[in-house]
């Protein structure tokens, strides 16, 4: 029985070449979408999956409020770690990771700036990372060591056997190699190459509890509440950082908390971090859980408006089975029988689409990861387990999408249809009607996402920010005696404007935040924290900031090395009026509590430093000449690549041996919502397949209707329709059920964007004509597709179709 | 054989009563050969849908050899079916994706024969019906006297105790009809029950008794005395 079954099954599809394609590609692109987000998906939840620790690995997060500004980050202070340890001994072991770079790497006569951290002996135990070679418990348990991956041992020694070799860091610091590690996959939240041992860092050894710049990791014992730990540091922290808090600000930490002060302090799961962390300090930018849902609901949405094409097609397709339902009906079949039987139609084109979709997610991927910034990998003899699970789903699509017309069609009655009752397959059009409404309402509903996200992006790179980033160029590794001089020797060339050399930009660079108070009020309930910025008398001319009181630095004027320029948001939480001249001090020895005076010589307008997502926060400005790092310059839009070659040049000659890293301001910042950008090219990418899905079932269902139609359409002609007439008659039914469709989708597609919109300080409003373009797109499209088939049925001769029925 | 006493079929919309067969008295023997007739409208396909037990009759009582099944559900209805009906229509209803091999074979792939009874009987029975050169074809490569045959072919292959037939002339021009009638006639000369609804009197003039219908009644009953031979 099963033979005959595949057997009427294949020659029904070769027998409607056009059907069954339209059914099956469109069912492949179902099905090859939904596998490429599935395995996003995976890929998502995998993060971090790998290290051996992962169950017991936790990260200790901080959240401060002091000052008038909150804090929230994935650092912890300097001598939490070890503390830890002693005095709890549910710890197993903790570890540090500073996200500073010792410098660059020498290859030869190059230097090159790898990814560098500093950290504790001990952190290959607690993530439980096993070493290629070397011993992971002494391998940086002495200065000047470092381990590194696998890559950067076959980069500089052409040799994975790289233990006991010397790396040359900076001009003369030498690291032996204490150990190798394998590559980190790219599904980890570390993307480290050379870990330097913490014994090289100062500021690791300080037994101050108030500055959190390291990355801990604790390592808890099997069965130990992370709930119970966070209570422990949180007690050990009031214990240690309590009397010096007392002695800074004069109050106690109940005093501290009770006036709306305070530092506590959480346990992430290190396999959480990449996809449930919002702290901005993370050493890679993380992802967020909200997309995962999302990509799962649209996965969903695409396999269903495929199976819906299915469904609608083979219903729609019902006149042209039902005597083959009678006839079996009449020889002696059941209705199991024939459920039996279209059931097993529809499995054979699922298993046929699915393997058509593993082709086309194959060829799609290079695409797919390039959208999604991923570097995804399809290996059936590497994941085996893959192929019977993507079977196993493959089957219950069959099921799913030809469940419906297999009881549809088999509760045919044989007396009925073999009298040629059921002429039409339009029977339980509400059905059908439905269908295709939950069709288009998806279409749109991603249509409108899209619109929205793309307008919200390019309003960000539109929106004034306060700051011309227009035409800076950056150059990156800028350190050493010879800095004034390159300054100086680029200004001179003709097409630079003006230059600037410091770290502190607003896009994604240095940063530093300190407590401030009014002159002679240094108590905490006067604090201000702020973003306490370096720069030089160049900085506001260079990006274009605006002082709007006062005045900028000025090289004439000695005094100003103890002068600070505020902007708008610090005035506003000083609480001056009239801030020219106000004196302030700022913390200067964080563990004396010793303070220095500054004078307000201007105030700045409000400029984004952050991403558009945050409001502007308290930045003050001040000279120095501190090592910078960057050095910043503003060029004329003519003779652009003219003048970065003579940049170059000067490059070359002034800092011999270093490479030449430069980076355009804008395109810096417009990585800061390259996530963003990201998901809006996804969402695109997927509202398309979704419409190019629809469509194909619109255009399937619009040939079966106009087929239908055939008898009415000769006797419209021949009663004197125009073609006009027949072709508005066709096309109302879908633009009617499209019409239905942007109704339900509008709000629910207003609703969610709104949500995700309330994550940006600066955002758009979402207009009218957004939601109708999305609209109008989506009838256009739909328009095409059924107007074809319409156009073709109006242009029949009536004889003909008078005659074919 | 059988037997239908007072049998009504009504058929309802939201606003209108038809009345199809209306008190409808019919016995027939086994072995006969029975032609119904009538204009069109008058109930003869829907008499022959309720004797072949495609549709129940609305009251009245049905006796199939000895089994009162006018009360019987679908699924009853197509067990008792099974093997024990033939159907042979004017428009064929041969399924167009199966060969007139795996046409003929579908009541035994229904009955759960097995692969060599199949063979054996579908084989027998297109040699019968002189179409076994054709068994590897589609019924659309077909001409309709031999989609006929192949449909009777395939009505006969489970050697039913009745035949219904469904102006089986119908389509086929006057060689080809009488083809079809001599075959049904050589059927029943070999045993099988034959009923057969036509508007054709000169098929009609095969069948042994004629069954005249009007609006739902039986008119007349006549025992044909001008038999072909």
């Amino acid at each position: 029985m099963l033979s005959n079954y595949l057997k009427i099954a294949l020659r029904n599809l070769w027998r409607n070449k056009t059907y069954s394609a339209i059914n099956l590609f469109g069912l492949a692109f179902g099905i090859a979408t939904c596998l490429l987000i599935s395995f996003y998906i995976l890929d998502e939840l995998s993060y971090d999956r790998f290290l051996t620790n992962a169950d017991r690995v936790y990260r200790i997060n901080s959240d401060i409020r002091f000052g008038g500004s909150d804090t929230h980050t994935s650092n912890s202070s300097a001598p939490m770690a070890a503390a830890l340890v002693q005095n709890y001994p549910e710890i197993e072991a903790a570890a540090r990771i500073l996200n500073q770079a010792p410098g660059m790497i020498w290859k030869g006569s190059e230097k090159i700036q790898e990814k560098e951290v500093y950290a504790d002996s001990s952190i290959f135990e607690v993530l439980g990372i096993p070493l290629l070679s070397g011993n992971p418990k002494t391998a940086l348990n002495q200065p000047h060591t470092v381990v590194i991956t696998r890559k950067m041992a076959l980069k500089y020694f052409n040799t994975v056997e790289a233990v006991g070799k010397t790396l040359r860091v900076n001009d003369s610091q030498y690291y032996k190699v204490t150990g190798v590690i394998e590559d980190f996959p790219s599904t980890s939240h570390l993307k480290t190459d050379l870990f330097f041992s913490m014994l090289d860092n100062a500021n690791s050894r300080q037994d101050y509890w108030l500055s959190h710049n390291f990355y801990t990791y604790l390592l808890l014992k099997p069965g130990v509440s992370p709930k119970k730990v966070e209570q422990q540091i949180q007690q050990l922290f009031v214990r240690r950082a309590g009397p010096f808090i007392q002695q800074t600000l004069g109050k106690s930490m109940a005093e501290l908390e009770a006036a709306g002060s305070y530092l506590r302090y959480s346990l992430m799961p290190i396999t959480d971090i990449h996809l449930y962390s919002d702290r901005v300090d993370e050493m890679n930018p993380p992802s967020n859980i909200q997309y995962v849902y999302i990509f799962s609901a649209i996965a969903l949405f695409i396999l269903v408006i495929a199976c819906i094409n299915f469904m609608n097609l083979a219903t729609a397709r019902s006149a042209h089975r039902a005597k083959e339902v009678g006839v079996r009906k009449v020889l002696g079949s059941g209705n199991g029988n024939l459920i039996g039987q279209f059931l097993t139609e529809s499995v054979l084109l699922s298993l046929m689409a699915f393997a058509i979709s593993l082709l086309l997610a194959e060829l799609a991927l290079p695409a797919f990861n390039n959208l999604a910034d991923k570097q995804l990998t399809l290996n059936f003899f590497k994941d085996w387990y893959l192929f019977p699970v993507l079977l196993l789903f493959a089957l219950l699509v069959g099921v799913l999408a030809g469940s419906y017309p297999a009881f549809y069609l088999s509760a045919f009655e044989p007396a009925r249809v073999l009298k040629g009752k059921l002429t039409t397959g339009m029977r339980s059009g509400w059905l059908r009607s439905s269908l295709v409404v939950f069709q288009f309402f998806s279409s749109v509903f991603l249509m409108i996402c899209t619109l929205a996200i793309y307008n919200q992006l390019k309003f960000i790179q539109k929106e004034k920010v306060g700051f011309n980033r227009d035409q800076v160029v950056m150059l990156n590794g800028v350190y050493g005696p010879q800095v004034q001089a390159l300054k100086n020797e680029i200004l001179r060339i003709p097409g630079v404007q003006s230059g600037t050399v410091t770290g502190y930009l607003p896009i994604p660079s240095w940063r530093g935040d300190n407590s401030f108070f009014p002159e002679g009020e240094v108590v905490q309930e006067r604090a201000v924290q702020m973003q306490e910025w370096y720069v030089d008398t160049d900085y506001t001319k260079t990006l274009g900031l605006k002082i709007i009181a006062g005045r900028n630095f000025s090289p004439g004027m000695a005094t100003d090395s103890s002068g600070i320029i505020l902007n708008e948001t610090a005035v506003k939480l000083f609480g001056y009026a009239n801030p020219i001249g106000k004196k302030i001090s700022a913390i200067e020895d964080m563990q004396t509590g010793q303070t220095r005076e500054l004078t307000v010589i201007g105030v700045v307008k409000n400029f984004n430093y952050e991403s558009l997502r945050e409001n502007v926060g308290a930045l003050s400005l001040q000279l120095s000449s501190r090592p910078a790092g960057w050095a910043n310059f503003r060029l004329q839009s003519k003779n652009l690549p003219e003048t970065m070659g003579q940049i170059e040049q000067v490059w070359k000659k002034l800092m011999p041996g270093q490479p030449f890293q430069s980076q355009f301001m804008d395109e810096a910042f417009d990585n800061i919502y390259r996530s963003e950008q990201r998901i809006g090219n996804v969402f695109m990418a997927f509202a398309i397949t979704a419409i190019v899905i629809a469509c194909l079932g619109l255009f399937g269902l619009a040939a079966y209707s106009a087929e239908r139609r055939t008898k009415e359409i000769g006797v419209r002609k021949v009663l004197g329709a125009s073609e006009i007439q027949l072709i508005t008659l066709l096309s109302s039914d879908f633009i009617r059920l499209i019409g239905i469709a942007f109704l339900i989708a509008s709000p629910l597609a207003w609703y969610v964007m709104d949500q995700w919109l309330e994550g940006f300080a600066y955002r758009i409003t979402l207009n009218i004509w957004l939601f109708l373009l999305a609209g109008g797109l989506a009838l256009a499209v739909a328009l095409l597709t059924v107007s074809s088939q319409a156009i073709k049925a109006s242009l029949t001769n009536p004889v003909r179709s008078l005659k074919s029925e | 054989m059988i037997q239908i006493k007072n049998l009504r079929k009504v058929y309802r919309t939201e606003e209108i009563e038809t009345t199809a067969l209306d008190h409808v008295n019919v016995e027939i023997a086994d072995g006969e050969f029975v032609a119904i007739m009538g204009p069109s409208g008058c109930g003869k396909s829907t008499l022959l849908n309720v004797l072949g037990m495609l549709d129940n009759p609305s009251t009245g009582e049905y006796n199939f050899w000895g089994e009162e099944i006018s009360k019987y559900s679908e699924r009853q209805r197509a067990k008792l079916r099974k093997g024990n009906i033939g159907f042979v229509f004017q428009s064929f209803n041969l399924i167009d994706e199966l060969t007139v091999y795996e046409n003929v074979e579908l009541p035994l792939l229904y009955l759960g024969k097995s692969a060599a009874e199949r063979k054996e009987l579908v084989e027998t029975v297109l040699t019968r019906m002189n179409i076994m050169h054709r068994k590897d074809h589609f019924p659309q490569q077909l001409s309709g006297g031999q989609q006929q045959r192949v449909a009777i072919a395939r009505a006969v292959v489970a050697k039913p105790k009745l035949i219904l037939a469904d102006e089986p002339t119908g389509n086929l021009d006057s060689t080809n009809g009488e083809e079809v009638m001599k075959l049904l006639q050589q059927l029943n000369e070999e045993g099988t029950t034959i009923i057969m609804v036509t508007h054709s009197p000169y098929d009609a003039n095969y069948s042994h008794r004629i069954i005249n219908l009007f609006d739902g009644h039986v008119v007349t009953e006549n025992v044909n005395t001008k038999f072909h031979i």
